[in-house]
């Protein structure tokens, strides 16, 4: 069985970080395998769990293991791995020429969110045994990105394969008038294109689909839950659904009537605030002993999907 | 048949399959001029980065990048040569 997939988004200083290791200990207490995955190039999950993360995941108990996602590293090995096809497929006058436009592309916008979703895609099939992936994501602005780049490479994708299959459909007929068949090469180009918008649509999907589940974390406060509705919103234009919406930090221990109001279709949680620093594994132990009734009160909300993930073992 | 008629007949043949590649020729010189300007703005489309035209995502150009060799030729040809655009598009329209 494939695992489910558990983003936690929301504005800066929210308490992605902490409200994501609470819920991964929480969760390896009880729902079998899971991996936590700092995609948050702040990575707060080290000073969080007071232990040293990297590229390679790291077990922090039994059932629960930490990595957080290197993107400087992906951009590296992206550029590197495109540099190596190319000098293998053009002829070396032209790869040379390239060489130049190689050295700047690493300043290119829209690579850090790419870099995300090539970590993304290469998490989800490298720890395909896990009951749970859980992934802490960086704040609002580069998280839509990365959540709206399949859908927006797929818009590129679809007109340029558009235009191709024109070009193509032309080629043809010229064939048949001047010898009377069509005898065209199969265009490489155009392949390629229909692997890419299979492999987009494919990540696409699992952004859409049931084992995505996204937590919007945000505080009482007017700013956070500001931001928090344009999430909602930008999601909702890329189709993408918000299962359940963290209220952190809270001191009255009473979700607001403005959340509860936007919020309607989504499960609420309550995670109370503490007064002392939730800094390593025993005092996030503490804190779920402290607030045990925070993930009985979701599994209640929630109409048996929830309840499955968060069963005893 | 008599060498001579069947010589006869091959230079017949022959000149009537020239007659017909240069009018199929003819028939798809419009096309063929489309199409390499389709093909132009497809370049551009993907390609656009390296003469400094927006362009998609760049990994869409990356992923493109390794089968597009030709195109890529053509383009920057073209770039060099664009000073007199409506002259090519004039001589394949036989304007003069």
């Amino acid at each position: 069985m494939k695992p489910q997939l558990l983003f936690y988004i929301g504005k800066g200083g929210v308490g992605k970080s902490t409200t994501s290791a609470i819920t991964a200990v929480h969760l390896s207490r009880n729902s079998g395998d899971i991996l936590l995955v700092s995609m948050d190039p702040a990575h707060n999950q080290r000073d969080i769990f007071q232990q040293d993360f990297s590229e390679k995941a790291r077990q922090v108990n039994d059932y629960l293991a930490v990595k957080e996602v290197n993107v400087d590293y992906w951009i590296e090995k992206y550029l590197k791995d495109t540099e190596k096809t190319i000098k293998r497929t053009y002829s070396y006058e032209s790869a040379f020429n390239l060489q130049n436009y190689f050295n700047v592309l690493q300043f290119s916008p829209g690579l850090e969110e790419y870099a995300l979703l090539l970590a993304f895609e290469n998490i989800i099939h490298t720890f395909e045994d896990k009951d749970v992936i859980i992934f802490d994501m960086a704040p609002t602005a580069l998280t839509l990105r990365f959540f709206s780049l399949p859908f927006i490479t797929l818009i590129w994708l679809e007109e340029l394969l558009k235009l191709r299959s024109q070009i193509y459909a032309k080629k043809e007929i010229i064939s048949k008038i001047k010898i009377g068949r069509s005898q065209i090469e199969q265009d490489k180009v155009k392949n390629k294109l229909e692997i890419l918008i299979r492999t987009y649509g494919h990540l696409g999907d699992h952004f859409k689909s049931g084992a995505a589940r996204i937590s919007l974390v945000l505080n009482s406060d007017k700013l956070s839950f500001s931001e928090a509705f344009r999430i909602k919103q930008k999601l909702k234009e890329i189709g993408i659904h918000i299962e359940s919406v963290i209220v952190n930090k809270s001191e009255s221990r009473v979700i607001p009537d403005e959340i509860r109001k936007e919020f309607i279709d989504q499960k609420i949680a309550l995670f109370p605030f503490s007064a002392k620093d939730i800094l390593g594994y025993q005092a996030i132990n503490e804190y779920l002993d402290e607030n045990s009734e925070i993930f009985t009160d979701l599994r209640e909300k929630s109409n048996g999907q929830k309840a499955n993930l968060l069963e005893s073992r | 048949m008599i060498p001579v008629l069947k010589s006869i007949k091959e230079r017949i043949v022959s000149a009537f399959n020239a007659a017909d590649g240069v009018m199929r020729g003819k028939a798809v010189e419009t096309i063929e001029y489309e199409v390499g300007e389709l093909d132009n703005i497809f370049a551009i489309l993907v390609l656009g980065a390296f003469i400094g035209i927006p362009s998609p995502p760049i990994h869409v150009t990356m992923a493109l990048l390794p089968e597009m060799e030709k195109e890529m030729e053509i383009m920057l040809e073209k770039v060099s040569t664009a000073h007199d655009p409506l002259g090519d598009l004039f001589s394949v329209l036989g304007i003069d």
